[in-house]
């Protein structure tokens, strides 16, 4: 309370002299890089900047040296002192619209009087230049004396006060308790305090006084809600979806990423460490499983599956966005601008722009791809609770296993014991059979056959979506490294065709047993490989695909969980390499043994026999059947089979307990999620500048790089691929990424930056409304580690945020953006806190954090005519139900091409590209989300339920009480006549009009407490809706 | 006096970055909004049209099928197209494993029609009846060879996700003529064939880099007309009056303690929503519409949905000024089977096309509404696998497609540019994306290189750096 009257005396005093001068946002000393440069930058650079191919008569205005020599005409551009002999001017003020600069017939408009007097100015004050702002790193400003204030709180504070005091403003009055705390924790966890929070806040700060703000900072800090509320902005940033993009716009799954990004918050990963794991986490030493899933962040890019693109167009778009997110998250440059020429505004180069390309130009990726599932590369990632149960599973086989193995080797039959081995009936309904020779017992009783090319024109057909087997046996000669066994594949048509590598195979890979299903490779393959089968060359080896196919009828589902390998009757543990075939296989080459028809032409060099194909799952037991069909009779057959006893032993031994834990843990294996992740390619791709942007034009070749001379030297020793370039951009001295960053999170804080223009601080973009602050709050979050939480309690216990945001007409009109911090902030909330809100104070919002993306209520048929016409994952709406309809609207799935109605109507993006900014628009297509949107609707009937459960008989205190659980405070007295008055006449419709009351309150699936009387419970949702609509609610003030 | 009334979704800070144009420039002057730029206003001159009907044929309508005949196929018809036609052009994946690239002739008989005696197939018999309505522009082409990217450049100027929508960018330039309706309007059809084609793309009506408020609203022809225009059941009119009268009460409240203009302009959106719960549903009612109606667009127009329906609430939206309405038809993308479903696509549409004109001309609307017929590309004169006369496939083309446009400032009767003899290259008027654009913009009295946008510190048009107004095409 003390403060706050010295806060008003000192408003008082500075009020009286805002009264006296009409200042304006600009101060008036010439400054260059403040008034002269973005004036040149945007009307002289694109002529005469730093892009040599369209510099015009030679003339360089972005560098002093250039702007001051004089050019071929013998004219002297910019004489220092002396305006009136300095050409630029004299073009530039030229009544003959000919002559004038920048040239009327190319559309321009001539200089604003005042630009041309600043310019003059400029001249006559010597015509200085200095680096543009951001091109010089930060350094620690004088922190203004606030002797004789004592306004600030915090050393920002001080910065602030002094940039008020130029312009005359005096800050505003302090918010209440509860406005702060609201703001305080829609800001940190996107979710309002509840009506508990703020009395024990009150409570506390009656007590321990500022120590109770702390406390509440450090409360909300530590709430697995700020991971989520972080995250939000950041999945805009890194432009996060649960689809791919373009027409197709199918599922992809990376919610494994965004989950990563939750924790790194919540765990307050310092912020170097969040860029270097996205960046380059692949490239640490001994990465982690985390850390291979952060490098995802550059692979949120939009995938296009389009059938017939070509694929190194797309595939250089990818490269091309990294290039681009890079510049705007954490460089902010827009480096794109130098992709076609160079850059006009920006001391950048084309060839620049491609070394940093460089960067992201070896990825082992496809240009078409993610039609059904994720694009390679990708991994499994699996969750904490999956890897503690693969971890629990694998330690009990490893447990069974050697005393398994002792029996089997301990086994020793006689002669007798195998003849008295029962013959499994072979399956004899294969729908294909190749066998090598006729005999009494089919299969490898005999010799088999050298693997040669047996081509034959008959094709099995198999069904397109149905499930099959196939199975043979193999004889491998020595260590192949990847040699096709059985293809029915056809590779003959040119890589380029979409059908191209359409059918199946299966492979032998040094030793492991590879099943691909493709409908064109390697784009839209299936591609399952053993892991850890080892067979040995020389020895007779029995194996088994087995796709159990889907049991919806049209599924174009991923495959790869599907299919599993056996060998020698026995399942074995698979990898999924490559899992986006998009339909069933289909023979549509004549199948080859041993050979497939690529035009490399491997070849398998062994024995193969007894090629079977069941459409339709054989069971486990008749896949051993199979086995033991052929290895039986083979083993009574022959004398000398020590060679081959372990497998005949282990596999005819009855499965020991370890089978069916196996079993379970290839399961688990096959069904975890994967997410797409960075790697490099082994044979670095020779990179090139491309000529106007275009991939068919390569130009001279570059290495990756970064232009040093403009953001600072490459950090010694450090190596030059992603993992170096992180290290460079979280270099302590590097100019621009700890601005940037702290930047976006004041903008998260107050609306709009110190620098507005968050993703651009070149010279395009705005200067900063505090230079000094911004340099403090920098220099501040790199000596701290770059700790974020640290940064964000220090914001908002200033004095600076803590104001009323309350504003006079006066300062309305003066400062309408808030740029000059002379009141707190106030704007509206973000889509997902939107929703959030209603759910938290209606009691419904799941505190579930992670996991996969859900589908709450949509409105129907919203795709219909819209979505691709195919049955692609994600061109569907199938709604959740129970808790899923009720988490934080970050899970909320993200359809690229037609993200949620509720989210883009409040302004969130589509996140096609990076974003760091969002509008902040009001429309009447919002008011009828609020009134009428199911989700509103519900949680106004929630909230109605529990404020007659909770606050007492009385109207007016159960009104009041939805009223502070809405808006953290009581209704004041004219408030709650409004309220009251709005209830009467709600009530009053509602009464004897049970039907009307039934049919409102059935919206949702959540239940209604039947205790209640309809009419009236209606009555309240109704007014429930009114509150959940008022603008104080979804702003946050 | 509230600045905001005249625009369905104005917001304070909104309106301070937006062009002055009529009382919004009153209005920036009121706010004392010193310091803004300020920006040229729009319309840069006297608009010959007041609006614009976009009716999108997605899929890429075959032009050597329905608009550009090309007698020379007939003969050549299984040869290799010449090297010095086919040039350096990039063919999709679809074709790529092609050893030939066979001329295949269209099965369809083309005949001339009107008094300007222009060409176009027997399977646009209404087409043909108001060939002297229109001009057609046989030599648009675009870089673009897939659907993606060549819609998505269509309609925003770009290849490449990002940009604004061209009804985004008139919103922006012009803003609304109607109280009571968004001023771009989005449509979408369901083709006889059934819901498949290509995926069309919110970005197609998305407002990109411009403030979100003026992406287009889709009116749907299911469900609610306009997302969550209907009341929850149970909420009456006099229930939803209460509620809204109630929070309008308390907002101000709010306003007066803290001054901020956005609550202003919140109560009034609130009461635009209200307004539009009745005039939307009013507008999409066709049931007052007249017998002769219906029989003029087709019995399909009887239908919500199809493309008929939607060129029928077209030129409802038409009379009552919404700026700019975009349709979109999909199932033209005929890799096979042509004979059998070009026909479809060119009955769900043929009638309901010359309809809306004819429609337009009727109530004296057409003199000041522009009618686009477009897709993103035409398809190849040479089949896509093999050519057999009574069923074959054609692969996109880009080099040259076909398009239409007829009303305000577009000459009548008119046929623009010629194509080769094989109908794959312009041999004279070519036409691009961005000339169409240009166009489309100088038509509704802007300027299409005064129609810029900074952000992200470049000045971007819908244009790029290119584009010209294609004066041949105008009176």
């Amino acid at each position: 309370m003390l403060r706050n009257s010295r806060t008003k005396e000192l408003f008082l005093v500075l009020r009286i002299s805002a009264l006296a001068a009409v200042a304006s946002v600009i101060a008036p000393a010439v400054e260059f890089g403040r008034d002269v440069q973005p004036l040149l930058a945007d009307r002289c650079f694109a002529c005469h900047g730093p892009d040599a191919a369209q510099r015009q008569a030679g003339l360089r205005l972005d560098i002093r040296s250039a702007a001051l020599a004089p050019t071929a005409s013998g004219r002297v551009p910019i004489q220092p002192g002396d305006p009136d002999s300095s050409e630029v001017l004299r073009r530039a003020s030229s009544p003959d619209p000919v002559l004038r600069m920048p040239p009327a017939y190319m559309g321009h408009q001539p200089l604003a009087p005042e630009d041309l007097a600043l310019l003059r100015r400029w001249i006559e004050e010597g015509a200085e230049y200095q680096t543009h702002w951001a091109f010089v790193p930060p350094a620690q400003p004088v922190s203004p004396s606030s002797s004789t204030q004592n306004w600030p709180r915090a050393a920002l504070d001080a910065f602030v006060l002094t940039r008020l005091g130029t312009e005359r403003l005096a800050p505003s009055a302090e918010a209440t308790n509860a406005q702060w705390l609201r703001r305080m924790m829609l800001d940190i966890n996107g979710l309002p305090p509840t009506p508990a929070d703020l009395q024990a806040f009150d409570e506390a700060v009656q007590i321990r006084g500022e120590r109770a703000y702390g406390e509440a900072v450090d409360r909300a800090l530590s709430s697995p809600r700020y991971g989520e509320r972080m995250a939000m902005d950041w999945l805009d940033v890194a432009r996060y979806a649960d689809t791919h993009g373009f027409n197709n716009d199918s599922e992809r799954s990376m919610w494994r990423w965004r989950d990563w990004v939750i924790d790194a918050f919540n765990r307050n990963q310092p912020y170097d460490r969040f860029i270097v794991e996205q960046l380059a986490g692949d490239l640490l030493p001994q990465p982690t499983l985390e850390q291979r899933i952060a490098t995802g962040f550059n692979r949120n890019h939009v995938i296009n599956s389009e059938g017939g693109i070509i694929d190194e167009e797309y595939r250089v778009e990818y490269v091309a966005d990294r290039v681009r997110t890079l510049g705007m998250a954490w460089l902010g440059l827009t480096f794109e601008c130098a992709r076609c020429h160079d850059h006009k505004f920006d001391p950048i180069s084309q060839k620049d722009y491609y070394r940093l390309f460089a960067f992201f130009d070896n990825v082992p990726e496809i240009g078409e791809a993610g039609r059904v599932a994720n694009a390679v590369p990708m991994i499994p990632a699996p969750t904490g609770e999956q890897r503690r149960q693969i971890a629990s599973l694998q330690s009990r086989i490893d447990s069974l296993e050697p005393a398994e193995r002792m029996v089997a080797d301990a086994w020793e039959p006689a002669a007798s014991d195998l003849q008295a081995l029962g013959i499994p009936e072979y399956p004899s309904n294969a729908d294909f059979f190749f066998g090598c020779e006729e005999s009494e017992h089919p299969g490898i009783a005999g010799r088999g056959c050298r693997a040669q090319e047996i081509k034959r024109e008959d094709k099995v057909k198999l069904e397109e979506h149905g499930a099959f087997t196939l199975s043979l046996w193999l004889h491998a000669d020595d260590r192949q490294p990847d040699a096709p066994v059985f293809s029915a594949i056809n590779y003959e048509p040119d890589p380029s065709s979409t059908s191209h590598g359409n059918g199946i195979e299966l492979r032998w890979v040094g030793g492991e047993i590879e099943l691909r299903m493709s409908k064109r490779f390697p784009s839209y393959s299936m591609t399952v490989r053993s892991e850890g089968a080892g067979l040995e060359p020389g020895q007779w080896s029995h194996v088994t695909a087995l796709y159990e196919g889907s049991a919806e009828k049209k599924s174009m589902r991923a495959k790869a969980a599907w299919t599993r390998l056996f060998i020698d009757g026995q399942e074995v543990a698979t990898r999924i390499l490559h899992d986006d075939a998009q339909a069933g296989a289909r023979f549509v080459a004549p199948y080859r043994i041993g050979q497939d028809n690529s035009r490399s032409g491997h070849r398998f060099l062994g024995r193969v026999d007894e090629v079977a194909i069941w459409k339709g799952a054989l069971s486990e037991d008749e896949i051993h059947d199979v086995f033991e069909a052929a290895a039986v009779p083979w083993a009574r057959d022959r004398a000398g089979f020590e060679l081959e006893r372990s497998w005949l032993y282990r596999s005819l031994q009855p499965p020991g307990q370890s089978a069916a834990l196996r079993r379970s843990l290839f399961a688990l294996r096959r069904s975890l999620p994967t997410a797409m992740v960075m790697e490099e390619s082994p044979e670095r791709r020779q990179s090139r500048v491309l000529i106007r942007g275009r991939y068919d034009s390569p130009g001279e070749p570059v290495e990756p790089g970064v232009p040093e001379a403009l953001l600072g030297r490459w950090p010694e020793g450090a190596p030059m691929d992603r993992l170096g370039l992180a290290m460079w951009l979280t270099a302590p001295s590097h100019p621009t990424t700890a601005r940037v960053v702290v930047n976006r999170f004041w903008q998260q804080l107050f609306g709009v930056g110190l620098v507005k223009t968050s993703g651009d601080f070149g010279l395009q973009g705005e200067t900063p409304s505090h230079p000094d602050l911004l340099d403090q709050l920098a220099l501040h979050f790199i000596e701290s580690g770059w700790d974020v939480k640290r940064l964000l309690r220090t914001i908002v216990l200033s004095a600076t945020y803590r104001q009323d945001s309350a504003v006079s007409p006066d300062l309305r009109n003066r400062d309408p953006e808030n740029r000059l911090l002379a009141r707190g902030p106030r704007i509206r909330l973000p889509a997902e806190a939107i929703r959030d809100q209603a759910l938290a104070i209606a009691g419904q919002l799941s505190g579930r954090v992670g996991g996969h993306s859900v589908r709450p209520y949509q409105p129907e048929g919203l795709y219909d005519g819209i979505v691709v016409g195919a049955s692609y994952p994600g061109t569907t709406w199938e709604q959740d139900d129970g808790e899923n309809l009720y988490r934080r609207s970050l899970y909320t799935f993200w359809k690229r091409t037609l993200p949620h109605p509720t989210m883009t109507v409040f302004d969130a993006p589509d996140r096609e590209f990076c974003t760091v900014q969002r509008s902040t628009t009001n429309t009447p297509l919002q008011a009828l989300t609020l009134m009428n949107d199911p989700t509103f609707v519900e949680a106004a009937r929630k909230l109605a339920e529990r404020v007659i459960r909770e606050a007492g008989p009385d109207p007016a205190d159960r009104i009041a009480f939805a009223f502070a659980l809405a808006t953290g405070r009581r209704p004041e007295a004219e408030e709650l006549r409004v309220l009251i008055e709005s209830f009467d006449r709600l009530r009053d419709s509602y009464s004897g009009g049970a039907d009307d009351a039934r049919k409102l309150l059935s919206v949702g699936e959540s239940g209604t407490d039947g205790s209640l009387d309809p009419e009236e419970l209606a009555a309240y949702t109704a007014l429930a809706n009114l509150i959940l609509n008022l603008d104080e609610v979804i702003t946050k003030g | 006096m509230n600045c905001n009334h005249f625009t369905p979704y104005s917001s304070r800070r909104d309106l301070l970055v937006r062009s002055g144009y009529g009382l919004g420039a009153a209005c920036l002057h009121m706010l004392g909004a010193s310091g803004v730029a300020a920006k040229p206003a729009f319309p840069n001159f006297a608009p010959k049209a007041k609006r614009i009907i976009f009716l999108f044929q997605s899929g890429g309508p075959s032009h050597v099928d329905l608009f550009d005949p090309k007698p020379l196929l007939e003969e050549r018809f299984g040869e290799d197209i010449p090297d010095s036609i086919f040039g350096g052009q990039r063919v999709t994946g679809m074709v790529a494993h092609q050893a030939r690239f066979q001329v295949m002739p269209t099965k369809y008989k083309f005949a001339r029609h009107g008094q300007s005696g222009t060409e176009v197939s027997d399977l646009l018999p209404h087409i043909a009846k108001i060939v002297d309505d229109i001009c057609l522009i046989r030599t648009a082409h675009t870089e673009a060879i897939n659907h993606d990217p060549a819609i998505t450049f269509f309609q925003t100027g770009s290849q490449l996700p990002g940009r604004p929508s061209m009804g985004s960018w008139v919103d922006y330039g012009l803003g609304t003529a109607n109280e009571d309706l968004p001023a771009f309007v989005v449509l979408h059809s369901v083709a006889s064939e059934g819901p498949g084609g290509q995926g069309l793309l919110a970005r197609l009506w998305g407002a990109g880099f411009l403030p979100s408020r003026h992406q287009g609203v889709q009116f749907r022809s299911h469900g609610d007309p306009v997302l969550y225009l209907s009341d929850p059941p149970g909420m009456t009119r006099e229930r939803r009056r209460a509620v809204l009268d109630g929070a309008a009460a308390l907002n101000k409240l709010h306003y007066r303690r803290v001054g901020d203009p956005e609550i202003e302009t919140r109560i009034e959106q609130y009461e635009m929503a209200y307004r539009m719960q009745a005039s939307v549903p009013e507008l999409m009612d066709v049931s007052s519409e007249p017998e002769s109606v219906y029989e003029l667009y087709g019995p399909d127009s009887r239908k919500p949905g199809t493309f008929a329906g939607n060129c029928l609430l077209a030129r409802r939206l038409a009379e009552r000024d919404v700026r700019f309405v975009q349709l979109y038809h999909r199932g033209w993308d005929h890799h096979g089977e042509l004979p059998k479903r070009l026909p479809v696509s060119a009955r769900d549409t043929d009638q309901p096309s010359a309809a809306l004109v004819r429609d337009l001309r009727q109530r004296g609307l057409l003199d000041d509404t522009l009618v686009v017929w477009a897709g993103e590309f035409g398809r190849t004169p040479y089949a896509q696998g093999a050519p057999k006369p009574d069923d074959y496939g054609r692969d996109h083309h880009g080099r040259c497609f076909s398009l239409w446009m007829a009303g305000a400032g577009i000459k009548p009767g008119h046929v623009h540019g010629t194509t080769d003899e094989y109908g794959f290259n312009i041999i004279e008027g070519a036409v691009s994306i961005y000339d169409i654009q240009a166009t489309i913009l100088h038509l509704l009295g802007i300027d299409h290189e005064k129609l810029v946008y900074r952000f992200q510190g470049r000045r971007f048009r819908l244009t790029d750096t290119e584009g010209h107004v294609i004066r041949e095409i105008l009176t």
